[in-house]
């Protein structure tokens, strides 16, 4: 199926590959798990996998420790949230730095070649840094379970970026940067000094490279040299799994989320972000903002709230109310106003969010994606069963579908 | 809000009394709001301020002008005494390599060519340093008369799944590199950063239940690995108590009411009550995760109230710094 499915369930029924991105602290993760359930729910086989090192994924599937591999959720605790019927939840923990040591593993042309890179200074001091590695072996290990038949739905909870598609574009400037002629000839002086045409960039390379060694120092310069000539071996096998696993991301299978928050900051943020993806061609399905606050019910909270000659009648009427419900002694007219103030306050609160979001709700309608708010609850979601209340949240809320 | 957590540490100094205070804290948690406030707070003071963010898009200088032109790497004084600017990696690494190799035409010829910029773009860490050596040449600033040309620097650090992985980067580099003009040049960044009497780390959370945790983490690897200084915790947009005094049930009461009643001007007894549960439920969370803050870290805890409109301008921003600053008068 290529269409863009029009709502969360639809997204999780149809698609192999969902990515949730959004920046950090909107939930992504208690979402992307949410979806999982809900795709478990419906029967399917779902891996939620998440990059998030502070274990919430473990701890609100209450599995305990995740690793990098897969880890089944029982069929027990599940059936008690709803899920029967070959439905079925895996979670895993993606360990950056051991997915990244996987792919020189991988790659590496020579067992020699694969030492040198690990034992490498530069390598151990910034693999975990290494330009977008973090995102990029993400969406390796993405890629390498979605070959595996175990799964019919793979949810991702992308890494908190302030570029988020660093995980896409990761690659290609890994590549970019091991193809320039600068670090070939910082690797090979002498093969690359053979090359049509390279005299007249050579001259200035060389005075690039000159400058670099006084502004660096030789030591740094010969490490890094190092480092790229162990890692250029890679560079073919890389190039090929690279252009595949941005192919299946951005192919008719997967399918992108965008999870915002409500605050007039958040909003703001996912805005730019669902420019930049549109920009990049992303597949994106639909866009979730959760933890919004909501008039108790449905709908948006009456303009007046016993406002002018209604209030004093509204007053007496709820003071009596709570003088009869909870007896003689208590302060019943006090009670009385400041039950009147919260529900203006939260009127209010409830006003605000609504207004912070509608400049992304007409963006995502415009763009004819679903759009989903999830109410904030009372509670942190810290267990399955909290996971199962969101799931259900995200399905009970009328997604609206722009039509374009 | 919290008298006990005012007077936890009687010694701490005033965030003003600072050279270089690096305020940090994920997305979501107001820390660009928080570098914001405690610059407008170093200027009322009298001192002078440079305020600087990290990052492709400007936000903070539109906090304390809305509506104004971006500011820049060049930097705009936006307030009297208070002075703000973007650093961008790239400016900051061409006046580097200006201040390095001395020839205009070399920092050209090397910021001009398309494979030195491919280098750069796949590199990692250098974004970090660079921006850290710029805070440092800030710092180092003298007036014509030899003082100090900014009293207060405010950084606004970038928002990273990696916490404070920037702030680590020069210690990185002096670990990795053997000698040479870097590794001296990020010897003396590490130095300003571990100086306890000059440079503090402000991390900025929320009292929810994600980034309780996270503070936890942070302070934990400061401790352990960073040798920066860090005294308190500021815990931003704690909404204030639901319901006056002595009716701290209310919700309770609302309750009970009988759900069939109708009342003029008024929602269904079912809502109203959900109003005010809702209220209850969000400010005893905050409580305990600000509680579990102050637990987990051993550290004094600055609340900032919650400003349902968000802010607006630099009057929402004042807002902010009383209380910010509070916990030095306490002392």
């Amino acid at each position: 199926m290529s269409a863009l499915p029009r709502d969360p369930t639809a997204l999780v029924l149809h698609k192999r590959i969902v990515a949730c991105v959004g920046s950090g602290g909107v939930g992504k993760t208690t979402l992307a798990a949410a979806l999982g359930l809900e795709a478990a729910r419906k029967g399917r086989r779902a891996l939620v996998i998440t990059i998030d090192p502070a274990r919430r994924l473990a701890d609100a599937l209450g599995i305990g420790a995740l690793g990098n591999e897969p880890k089944a959720i029982s069929a027990q605790r599940l059936a008690a949230l709803g899920v029967s019927g070959g439905g079925a939840l895996f979670a895993m923990m993606l360990d950056i730095k051991r997915s990244f040591d996987d792919l020189v593993e991988r790659f590496a042309e020579s067992p020699e070649a694969r030492e040198r890179i690990l034992k490498n200074q530069i390598y151990q001091h910034v693999s975990d840094a290494l330009a977008g590695s973090a995102e990029y072996s993400a969406m390796e290990k993405v890629f390498e379970l979605s070959e595996r038949p175990e799964y019919d739905l793979i949810v991702v909870d992308t890494p908190p970026s302030q570029h988020a598609l660093d995980f896409l574009e990761a690659p290609q400037r890994l590549l970019d940067f091991l193809d320039s002629r600068l670090v070939q000839l910082l690797l090979h002086p002498a093969f690359a000094a053979g090359r049509v045409g390279f005299r007249l960039f050579q001259r200035s390379a060389q005075r690039v490279l000159q400058l670099l060694e006084r502004v660096s120092g030789f030591a740094f310069l010969e490490e890094i040299s190092e480092f790229l000539l162990a890692f250029e071996g890679m560079s073919e096998g890389f190039r090929e799994r690279a252009r595949r696993v941005r192919a299946l991301l951005l192919g008719a299978q997967s399918a992108f989320v965008l999870a915002a928050s409500p605050s007039a900051e958040g909003i703001q943020h996912a805005a730019q972000l669902l420019a930049r993806l549109e920009a990049a061609g992303v597949p994106l399905a639909g866009v979730i903002v959760n933890r919004v606050r909501t008039w108790p019910g449905a709908g948006e909270p009456p303009a007046r709230i016993a406002e002018g000659a209604e209030e004093a009648a509204a007053l007496d009427a709820l003071e009596r109310a709570l003088a009869a419900s909870s007896g003689a002694g208590y302060p019943a007219h006090e009670a009385a106003r400041a039950a009147l103030a919260a529900i203006r306050t939260y009127a209010s609160l409830v006003r605000s969010d609504t207004q912070a979001i509608a400049p992304l709700r007409a963006s995502a309608l415009a763009r004819g994606l679903f759009f989903c708010r999830v109410p904030e609850l009372s509670h942190d979601v810290h267990d399955l069963e909290g996971v199962a209340r969101i799931a259900s949240a995200l399905v009970r809320a009328p997604a609206e579908v722009g039509l374009v | 809000m919290a008298p006990q957590l005012l007077t936890a540490a009687p010694t701490l100094r005033s965030l003003l009394e600072r050279r270089l205070v690096i305020v940090t804290g994920k997305g979501g948690t107001g820390k660009t709001s928080v570098a914001a406030a405690l610059a407008l707070a170093g200027a009322a003071h009298g001192r002078r301020v440079l305020v600087a963010e990290v990052g492709r898009d400007e936000h903070l200088s539109r906090l304390i002008a809305p509506g104004s032109p971006p500011v820049g790497y060049a930097g705009r004084e936006l307030l009297p005494g208070l002075i703000a600017m973007r650093i961008d990696p790239y400016a900051a690494l061409g006046e580097y390599l200006g201040i390095q190799l001395r020839v205009r035409s070399a920092v050209e010829l090397v910021l001009r060519n398309r494979a030195f910029r491919q280098l750069m773009d796949a590199s990692p860490g250098w974004r970090e340093l660079i921006t850290l050596g710029k805070v440092w040449h800030l710092e180092q600033m003298r007036d014509p008369r030899g003082a100090p040309r900014f009293d207060l620097l405010v950084v606004d650090a970038p928002a990273t799944g990696h916490g404070i992985g920037f702030l680590d980067v020069p210690r990185v580099v002096v670990a990795a590199v053997r000698a040479g003009p870097l590794r001296r040049n990020a010897a003396l960044v590490e130095e300003m950063i571990a100086d306890h009497e000059r440079t503090l780390l402000l991390p900025v959370a929320l009292a929810e239940e994600l980034p309780a945790r996270e503070t936890a983490e942070l302070v934990a690897k400061v401790r352990g690995e960073l040798r920066i200084a860090l005294d308190r915790i500021v815990v931003n947009a704690l909404v204030g108590r639901p319901f006056p005094p002595g009716l701290e049930d209310l919700d309770a009461a609302l309750a009970r009411l009988p759900a069939e009643a109708r009342w003029p001007g008024l929602p269904s007894p079912r809502v109203v009550a959900a109003c005010a549960a809702h209220l209850r439920a969000r400010h005893d969370l905050n409580r305990v995760y600000l509680e579990e803050i102050a637990r987990s870290t051993g550290l004094p805890v600055v609340p900032l109230p919650y400003l349902p409109t968000g802010i607006r301008d630099a009057e929402d921003l004042r807002r902010l710094a009383a209380p910010l600053l509070a916990v030095a008068e306490a002392a």
